[in-house]
């Protein structure tokens, strides 16, 4: 975030607060700021999964000019990204959900999210939002920026951060 | 690519091996099946590897292309696909200003 420009200040950025309904948190682009819901948060591991999903929604705001209220795909977009990245479709917590399956599952997992995700912040039909996840999916499922690849446990999150700390002796010898 | 002097493999050769034995473990096949459906490919990271480690050896011209092409085409790959957004050439203008003073106040 701090390379993108954005660097991330506690005070400022993040906000924790009551929530409605059993949402766990979010990223309002209208004040950069990430909401994290204390009344739904359950532990220490669904809060790190938690923060990693609204901080992949705030790097997109940082890099891009993502049109979040006004092109569904946009938001559709970030969402594959927040879900495919975050761990919110790790082997285990679809288990926990009762989500059986393992041959490519973890990309049903990133698309039902996904749509989830949009239908809790859009008062659009399940149709339009599956429409735009399978119109973005190649796309963004395919998009493993800022990490490189899917960052499945902490071993895939310090190679990933290696690779960062590596960049200027990779780009300058290829 | 940066010829002759001052040229260096783009990984340290020991990330080569790190990233072949990930690739190689059985979590990783377990990780990749689960995302992808089928088994993963590490051929080209033990490819690599014995490239870096012909180039620190023998500084071998053909190690150093076979090294170049290997990561040009790894870095096509995550290029391949047409981005949904624009990307912005600066951050957001209002990331680091001060929340309404509304917000503030509640």
């Amino acid at each position: 975030m701090k390379h993108s420009g954005c660097a991330v200040n506690r005070e400022r950025h993040f906000s924790c607060e009551d929530c409605n309904g059993n949402v766990s948190g979010g990223f309002d682009a209208s004040t950069s700021q990430i909401v994290l819901c204390q009344n739904n948060i359950r532990n220490q591991a669904h809060m790190n999964r938690v923060v990693t999903h609204e901080l992949i929604h705030a790097f997109d705001h940082c890099r891009a000019h993502v049109n979040w209220f006004t092109d569904v795909r946009h938001l559709a977009c970030s969402e594959v990204r927040a879900a495919n990245l975050s761990g919110d479709c790790s082997l285990i917590n679809e288990i926990f959900r009762l989500h059986f399956g393992l041959k490519q599952h973890h990309q049903t997992c990133v698309r039902d999210r996904a749509i989830l995700s949009i239908l809790a912040v859009r008062n659009i039909s399940k149709e339009v939002a599956q429409k735009a996840v399978d119109e973005v999916f190649e796309s963004c499922f395919n998009d493993h920026e800022p990490f490189g690849r899917i960052p499945h446990n902490k071993t895939y999150a310090r190679y990933a951060h290696r690779d960062f700390q590596n960049r200027d002796r990779y780009y300058s010898n290829i | 690519m940066a010829d002759g002097g001052g040229w260096r493999p783009p990984r340290p050769c020991e990330v080569y091996r790190a990233e072949w034995k990930l690739c190689r473990s059985a979590r990783h096949f377990l990780h990749h099946y689960y995302v992808h459906g089928e088994r993963p490919a590490c051929e080209q990271w033990r490819r690599d590897l014995a490239s870096c480690r012909e180039w620190e050896e023998r500084r071998s011209a053909e190690a150093q292309r076979s090294l170049c092409e290997s990561e040009r085409a790894r870095v096509q790959a995550t290029r391949k696909h047409t981005l949904v957004w624009a990307l912005r050439q600066s951050p957001p203008a209002d990331w680091h200003l001060p929340l309404p003073q509304e917000e503030k106040d509640q």
